[in-house]
């Protein structure tokens, strides 16, 4: 499972990959040519970054005619962004808990002194 | 923007001193985060984590009371923590309206993948829809909530 969620975030992690997803998404498809228009890199290497975010399920692709027509998975968009939204939670539940203990702290301090 | 950084900040209602005590010495430590703490604030030094069976190592990285406290961690078993292999989380305190603003980042998740995300069985939750996933993945990334 980890590996298949480090590659899950490697694919993320790249800017170009990224923007490609955010297109996908706002127009629900797209082919690699397409993708290349609106973006400043060749369609060859958008079709590099289509195989990355196809190989750890961020997208889906079928034939139609000619053309390989690709598609976001919200499944496994919404899995990644779960797993940085609770690591985000969990570190909220700690600075809190962080900031009682030291007002606590300093309280019984200030006591104790005055 | 880096993506997979996690930025925090709080304001808390005591001095920096007493801040850094809190993130930093055992005692308190186990109050916020382990259920134990072995750790040195040195930097360099390695320690570790207690939560139940589970017991990472942790490696401090900077100290510099009461300002700054980092250190490495979620590294393999056998390795020393490097960038490339570990989480690195750091807290910067500073003096603010007669307190202190904490501030935390967690940083790594990009080199590393993810490995924090073993929780994967928390997030079997039945929310669907771009609606939903775009304005928290964009959001969560760089910048959160109070971090300016």
């Amino acid at each position: 499972m980890t590996a298949v969620d480090e590659q899950l975030w490697s694919a993320i992690g790249d800017p170009t990959r990224r923007q490609m997803l955010d297109l996908l998404v706002e127009s629900g498809s797209g082919t690699a040519s397409t993708l290349g228009e609106a973006l400043p890199v060749s369609r060859q290497a958008v079709a590099k970054h289509l195989v990355v975010l196809e190989n750890v399920d961020l997208v889906a692709s079928t034939v139609v005619g000619r053309e390989r027509i690709y598609q976001p998975n919200p499944a496994q968009l919404e899995r990644a962004a779960a797993q940085l939204a609770e690591v985000g939670a969990a570190w909220d539940r700690r600075l809190s808990r962080i900031a009682a203990l030291a007002e606590e702290l300093e309280e019984r301090r200030l006591r104790g002194e005055g | 923007m880096e993506f997979g950084k996690i930025e925090r900040s709080v304001h808390i209602d005591a001095s920096p001193t007493t801040v850094f005590e809190v993130i930093t010495s055992p005692d308190h430590l186990k109050e916020w985060w382990p259920d134990k703490a072995e750790l040195e604030a040195v930097s360099g030094s390695v320690g570790k984590l207690y939560f139940g069976s589970d017991t990472p190592e942790i490696t401090v990285a900077d100290v510099e009371p009461p300002r700054l406290f980092s250190f490495r961690w979620t590294y393999p078993d056998g390795e020393e923590a490097r960038e490339d292999n570990s989480l690195h989380v750091t807290f910067e305190l500073e003096e603010a309206n007669g307190g202190t603003l904490l501030r935390m980042t967690e940083t790594g998740f990009r080199q590393k993948g993810w490995e924090v995300a073993q929780l994967e069985e928390h997030y079997r939750r039945n929310v669907s829809g771009w609606d939903h996933f775009l304005p928290r993945l964009v959001a969560y990334a760089p910048t959160v909530k109070g971090s300016a």
